[in-house]
């Protein structure tokens, strides 16, 4: 036994001697790190994290047009290689949404993460000595008008189901509010972020894309951020709020109807704008022309012939329960990289017109109504001056000027009169929905708070 | 392993020339050990006398002479053959026959780092998969190919029947809840790459995430011929000296040694077929249907298609999967050598195209294995392995509106529909709803991936000390295994799709460098005192692995190129940049107590990059005590040769993905601007190791001089630790963050019986069954419940719920939020299979292989697909008599219980029947220059018994996964194979 006691003291010793590698993290090769930047950021690092917000702020589009138009039934999102576009979407098997509904995921998740990105910003501003005060309240300015905006998504989709609002620190999210309570932080957020623009000069110390092309000066972005506000308003129902804030707008009805910010898109390593199609392509995933929006449509209506592309074979889906076909596509995008706005002076008159017919001031609202009707080539308007003939007919102008425009108006506008009626679902023996479901995350996250 | 390697080197010297290792006493007596089966010499085997005086090795022709009385009896020893006692009647020559072990009870196997322990007291159930296992009834494709039901406690199952291989492997249940839960391959000493590495496919077909590009994992590319051994540790008690990547068992390849003595030249070929296992069938069409399944303005134009057609119809699935590929394999080996240096010398080249044109897998491989003595104390071998694969694999599985997937495509294709190209080549153009001409995307289409990979493994052996009875070794063994991979993928510019896009043509060019190099070096003492033998071995162990991919992406592409210059829109798909080390210390010290008690102490200590804390040491320990009842002096039963009880515990980790450590700021683009975006997903500094624990209890028990044997194990394997993603509440911001947060449990059985009913001069059938069921439950879940997997609710997916097993498949419809029906499991309630190996006239071999697996479910979502593409079998018929077809009824449900379906089957694995030509008749007439000459035929998976109706039972789209398995969603259809083999050995 001596001998075996020995030899294990040799062999340890000489084991020892091995034991001296010291392993030395790596940090990530392929990317920076959080830490990076939340601590004495430099400018080059505030830049990227603001153009991290704008690209982030895009992300919720593909999916909200396309889920929010087939709800309001502005068009069809066909999908030949998963039907449940089509067979969940327009409600033929799921009638009320669930906590997990079909691929509306994005509309919820996207819009926070740029909320999220807008955070991490925004603390990285606050935490470093690279820039002076004026140039701090641009980032602020710029930071809380995109949250503002952002938060307005969920928040339509998922309407009484509320949602959160105090979401700075991931792991312990506030609770979650009403709609109205909702609406009321996104303008308190907005009105923040306006006072902010105030105080930040006259440029910006920062680069935007093209896509704030005459609206990148803090004066530039104020407006854009009064428009948001003024939209926000008629949710409300604060009609006089909603002119108040137009003022500051930059609602101007000689101006192009075009005008606003927009979201930018490009060839790799940028996005491409993920609605365009080329026309008359042969291809099975598409949004396609709801049917009653040629039936319905005036006759000689300009936004008709600009919107809507005829083409030589009809779009089918065979898929889900029902066949349905449609003969026009979305032909408002030239390429696969033109801008996508995300807020119009088209938009900005036809909530004056709103607002005004809302406070009964009939004229106000049908100069508004007739600037649009105008442009459609239309004729003026010649119904009845009341409230219930005019916003009629403002939804009726909203249907076809917002057409399958990012935000989903049609639902949002149909459900703000009470009137999901009157979305047509004859053709697709669908469901009309009311609001999405809070997300599954939600429910777990609560349930394991709770525990 | 060093062992294992210097028996063979041992034995192989020594079989040369008769030769005492102890002093002899009595009078000289001859004779000849023989195989009962073939009648072949045992060279090598030991001969000793029961009094103890003797210790004798039969030379090269299996004759010895050994002093002995009269009345003495000799006990006959081989490894792979039963032992046998003969009493010694006179001095007359013995012929003496031994019989095959098919136990393989005095096999040394590999366990340690540095060691090996003999079958019979092993404290673990050890599967062992010798050269006759892996390729002896059908030469497999891939190595991976060949272990279906053959290893009693794995759930094995192939991802597609893509030629290439592309096989999952769980070994005792799930062993982490993210990753694959794929076991750690080692090689001859090397850490064996067995990632699964991505093609782009899924990006060009619009499949989505990388886990859909079919890929196969890389143990596809080692040869089988070239394999002597497999060993696979089960769980934690067997691997724990494998540490920390340990965790989901450790499968050890030993290639095969040259042997001193004549060069043995051996070559074999192999020609075959492959079909398709079976055909779904599809539903006719008529003018009644058309007008049900299209709307209003599509009807007139369908009607004249079918009256166009004249009653033509095509076949999609005989026209796509119907081809009948040549099979062609060529092997080829030297081995020999002198007792220093011995050689093993292979090239293979194999050529297996697939059911579907322009799909196919060649692999060629060369080898040599030498090993050699320096002195009586300084030996060393090297292996080294080039292989290089060529895997077309074609277009199949998910995509997503590019019609860029076979099955997928023919879903939606009515059968009036003619894809032919007309005589200038034009493939016409699909209205139907995937828009994409299927032939076209088959004939023009490329899905290419070339692997160049080389593996080299290099050993080092000194002895440091020795006397009579106490030895201490050194011993040090490393290599590299280097694989890189060329993969394109290319859809030209003239499909129908393509030309849709504002980009037409995609191609996807890929260049991806993995390398593994492990280094180890241990001490081992042996000390033999009083009846007790010690051995300690103390090492230590150092892995790096590296990889380095970089994807590019080219769209609008000029006519038929396929170059990236050619593009219009150039991009960089994919750059990333993975470096991991690893490091431990082990220490193991066995003792035995005269083979009757085998106790084992161990501990090994390791710490990894991949970690949180890089430097921080984690303790992985081990114990195990076997004991063998029989060998005690007073046992006599007749019956029961063997009687082991055995118990280990052990404990393993298993490693973060690298990157869970870093929350990253991931790069974006927009108009031309480049900025960092808060990754959705958050890192932790501080994750650890997954940690499992498992207590295995067994008894090993012999009858009839172990011509019967029954191996039953139980363990209970706890894997705490496991890695979850926190998912967070989807308002924070942050998808998920890495914790440390879920327990789960694998309970289970593993019985094994084999043995040799039929023993006669004429025929011999040995016999094995196997009989394995594992049940998985979350005992812990510190992050909320979540669902994962598949495509969500609709068809079913994944719970993740503490009280339930992971592989719980639960669905629409919604009980209230967030609480969905349960409709399934994916893991089957047992399995079992049944070995047979008949030997007649000793010339004649038949053996065949049944895979029983009962219960695990499917989700059959290619169902789906088939329903809304009006092509399922049954679509047009009306099951509930409700009037509306089955194929519109059943999507309109709105239950995943339609698509979560059983996928019990029954399996005739392999069938091999083979004929070789009598050895005396060859020797006579080919003059002794061919020593044997072998005919045979053979099959992989002739006939499959099941209710189910897709393609495979077994598909699983998403690849090698720890869970997210069981979803067929248009596979590559599985094939049988058919090979007829020539053997020629000189």
């Amino acid at each position: 036994m001596t001998i075996q006691l020995k030899h294990i003291l040799i062999v340890g010793l000489t084991a020892l001697s091995f034991t001296s590698c010291k392993l030395e993290t790596i940090e990530d090769p392929n990317n920076p790190s959080i830490g990076s930047v939340t601590h004495n950021a430099t400018k080059g690092q505030l830049q990227t994290l603001i153009t991290g917000v704008e690209s982030r702020s895009r992300g919720y589009l593909s999916t909200t047009a396309n889920a929010l138009g087939t709800f309001g039934r502005e068009i069809w999102y066909f999908n030949s290689s998963d039907a449940r576009f089509v067979q969940v979407w327009t409600g033929q098997t799921v009638k009320v949404p669930d906590a997990n509904f079909y691929s509306v995921g994005s509309i919820y998740a996207s819009p926070y993460q740029t909320i999220k990105q807008a955070n991490v910003l925004l603390e990285a501003a606050d935490n470093t000595q690279a820039i002076n005060e004026q140039e701090r309240f641009a980032i602020r300015g710029f930071a809380k008008t995109i949250q503002g905006y952002q938060y307005i998504i969920p928040a339509n989709a998922l309407y009484t189901n509320g949602i959160r609002i105090d979401v700075a620190d991931e792991s312990n999210p506030g609770p979650f509010v009403s709609y109205e309570e909702a609406l009321q932080a996104i303008r308190k957020i907005l009105d923040e972020g306006y006072a902010d623009l105030q105080k930040a000069g006259t440029t910006f110390p920062f680069k935007l894309t093209a896509g704030f092309n005459g609206f990148n000066t803090p004066a530039g972005l104020g407006k854009v951020n009064r428009a948001l506000a003024a939209r926000v308003a008629i949710y409300q129902k604060d009609w006089t709020a909603a002119l108040n804030y137009l003022k500051d707008s930059f609602l101007d009805p000689n101006q192009s109807f075009d005008l606003g910010p927009s979201h930018v898109y490009g060839g790799p390593p940028d996005t491409f704008n993920p609605l365009f199609y080329v026309l008359n392509a042969s291809v099975s995933s598409i949004g396609a022309v709801h049917p009653s929006l040629l039936t319905d449509a005036i006759p000689g209506d300009k936004r008709v012939e600009a919107k809507f592309f005829k083409r030589s074979s009809p779009l089918v889906n065979t898929v889900g329960t029902v066949p349905l076909s449609s003969d026009y596509q979305d032909k408002r995008w030239a390429t696969n990289s033109s801008p996508i706005p995300f807020i119009r002076n088209e938009e900005l008159i036809l909530i004056k017109a709103e607002a005004e017919a809302q406070l009964a001031h009939w004229d106000n609202s049908i100069e508004s109504i007739n600037q649009v009707r105008a442009k459609a080539g239309i004729g003026a308007y010649t119904g009845a001056k009341s409230k219930d003939a005019l916003i009629t007919e403002i939804l009726f102008q909203r249907r076809y000027s917002l057409w399958y425009e990012p935000s989903g108006h049609r639902w949002v506008d149909l459900r703000r009169y009470n009137r999901l009626n009157e979305i047509p679902v004859d053709l697709d023996k669908g469901t009309v929905f009311e609001k999405l479901e809070r997300p599954l995350s939600e429910w777990n996250w609560d349930d394991y708070v709770s525990k | 392993m060093r062992k294992r390697v210097y028996l063979a080197i041992l034995l192989s010297g020594l079989a040369g020339l008769p030769m005492s290792l102890v002093a002899q006493s009595g009078s000289p007596i001859t004779g000849k050990i023989i195989a009962k089966s073939d009648g072949q010499p045992l060279a090598g085997a030991t001969i000793t006398s029961k009094s103890g005086k003797s210790v004798i090795k039969a030379d090269k022709d299996g004759n010895y002479t050994i002093n002995a009385q009269s009345g003495d009896f000799l006990i006959i020893k081989n490894v792979g053959y039963l032992s046998r006692e003969i009493p010694l009647t006179g001095n007359g020559f013995q012929l003496i026959e031994l019989e095959a072990d098919i136990t393989k009870l005095d096999e040394v196997v590999v366990t340690g780092l540095a060691s090996g322990v003999k079958r019979s007291n092993l404290a673990n159930a050890v599967t062992s998969l010798n050269a006759k296992d892996i390729t002896g009834t059908v030469p497999p494709q891939t190595v991976d190919n060949t272990l279906f039901g053959k290893l009693p406690g794995a759930n094995v199952r192939i991802n597609s029947g893509a030629p290439g291989g592309g096989v999952s492997i769980q070994l005792r249940g799930i062993s982490t809840l993210q990753g694959a839960s794929q076991p750690l391959y080692i090689i001859d000493g090397v850490y064996l790459n067995n990632n699964t590495l991505q093609t782009g496919r899924s990006a060009v077909s619009g499949a989505g995430a990388t886990n859909q590009d079919d890929a196969a994992n890389r143990i596809a590319d080692l040869n089988p011929e070239d394999i002597e051994n497999i060993e696979i540790l089960k769980g934690s008690s067997a691997s724990a000296i494998y540490g920390t990547r340990a965790n989901a068992g450790v499968i050890i390849i030993t290639t095969k040694k040259g042997k001193a003595g004549r060069t043995k030249i051996s070559f074999e070929q192999d020609a075959g077929f492959a079909t398709i296992q079976r055909y779904m069938g599809s539903a006719p069409w008529d003018e009644q249907k058309i007008n049900t399944y299209f709307p209003e303005s599509r009807r007139q134009i369908e009607l004249e298609r079918l009256k166009s057609a004249q009653g033509k119809t095509y076949d999609f699935e005989k026209i796509f999967f119907g081809e009948t590929p040549l099979l062609l394999a060529s092997k080829l080996s030297l081995s020999g050598g002198n007792e220093r240096t011995q050689f093993f010398v292979s090239g293979a080249l194999n050529k297996e195209d697939g059911i579907m044109k322009n799909t196919g897998f060649d692999r060629r491989s060369i080898r040599a294995n030498i090993d050699h003595k320096l002195n009586d104390r300084v030996s060393f071998s090297l292996n080294s392995n080039y292989l290089n694969s060529n895997t077309d694999r074609g277009f199949t599985g998910n995509q997503n509106n590019t019609g860029a997937s076979i099955g997928y495509n023919i879903a939606y294709l009515p059968n009036y529909y003619n894809p032919f190209p007309d005589e200038q080549g034009n493939y016409p153009d699909s209205p139907y709803s995937l828009a994409q001409n299927p032939l076209a995307v088959r004939d023009k289409g490329i899905n290419n991936v070339k692997i160049n990979r080389v593996i080299e493994a290099a050993s080092l052996k000194v002895k440091l000390f020795e006397n009579s009875n106490s030895s201490l070794d050194f011993a040090a063994q490393g290599g590299i295994d280097f694989l890189s991979s060329n993969s394109l993928i290319y859809l030209p510019e003239d499909l129908q799709y393509q030309r849709n896009q504002a980009n037409p043509g995609d191609v996807i060019i890929g260049r991806e460098n993995n390398f593994n190099g492990n280094f180890q070096a241990f001490l081992v003492h042996k000390l033999n005192s009083g009846g007790f033998s010690f051995h300690t071995q103390v090492g230590s162990v150092y892995l790096t692995t590296e990889r380095n991919l970089l994807f590019n992406r080219g769209r609008g592409l000029i006519a038929g190129q396929k170059n990236l210059t050619q593009a219009a829109v150039q991009s960089v798909y994919q750059h990333y940049d993975e470096k991991v080390k690893d490091y431990g210390v082990v220490a193991q010290h066995e003792l035995n107590y005269k083979d009757i008690v085998i106790g084992t102490v161990g501990v090994r200590f390791d710490k990894s990059t991949l970690n949180g804390d890089a430097n921080k040491f984690y303790v992985f320990p081990k114990a195990s005590l076997a004991t063998n009842l029989a060998k005690l002096p007073g046992w006599q039963s007749e019956t029961v040769s063997q009687l082991k009880l055995r118990g280990a515990y052990g404990q393993t980790g298993g490693l973060a993905s690298f990157g869970a450590t870093y929350t990253a700021l991931s790069p974006t683009v927009i108009g031309g601007l480049v900025g960092s975006q808060l990754s959705s997903v958050a890192g932790n500094r501080a994750i650890k190791p997954e940690r499992a624990g498992e207590l295995e209890l067994g008894a090993d028990i012999g009858f009839f001089n172990n011509r019967l044997l029954l191996e039953a194990t139980w363990y209970n394997k706890n894997v705490s630790d496991l890695i979850q993603d926190l998912n967070l509440a989807g308002a924070s911001g942050i998808s998920t963050k890495k914790v440390n947060a879920a327990d789960l449990r694998n309970r289970g059985v593993e019985l094994a019986l084999s043995g040799t009913p039929v023993q006669q001069e004429n025929i011999r059938w040995s016999s094995r069954v196997l009989f394995w069921s594992n049940r998985t439950k979350i005992t812990r879940l510190d992050v909320p419940s979540y669902l994962s997997g598949s495509y969500g609710a609709t068809f079913g997916t994944y719970l993740y719920k503490e009280g339930y097993s992971p592989t719980t498949i639960v669905g629409n419809p919604q009980i209230s939020p967030g609480v969905y029906t349960v409709w399934g499991d994916s893991q089957p309630d047992f399995q079992s299979s049944w070995f047979n190996d008949i030997t007649l006239y000793k010339n004649f071999s038949l053996s065949f292989l049944l895979h029983w697996k009962k219960g695990g479910d499917v989700l059959n979502i290619t169902l789906y697909n088939t329903d809304n593409g009006g092509t399922t079998k049954d679509w047009n018929e009306d099951y509930n008599n409700d009037g509306v077809p089955n194929g519109k009824d059943r999507p309109g449900k709105g239950t995943a219980g339609v698509y979560v379906q059983n996928a019990d089957f029954v399996r005739l694995r392999e069938a091999g029947l083979s004929y070789t030509i009598p050895k005396a008749y060859l020797k006579q007439v080919t003059k002794g220059k061919i020593e044997n000459i072998r005919l045979g035929v053979s099959a992989n998976n002739l006939f499959t018994f099941t209710k189910y109706k897709g393609y495979d039972p077994e598909a699983s789209n998403f690849g090698t996964t720890a869970i997210n398995t069981g979803t067929d969603l248009f596979q590559y259809p599985s094939s049988k194979r058919i090979l007829f083999q020539l053997k020629v050995d000189f």
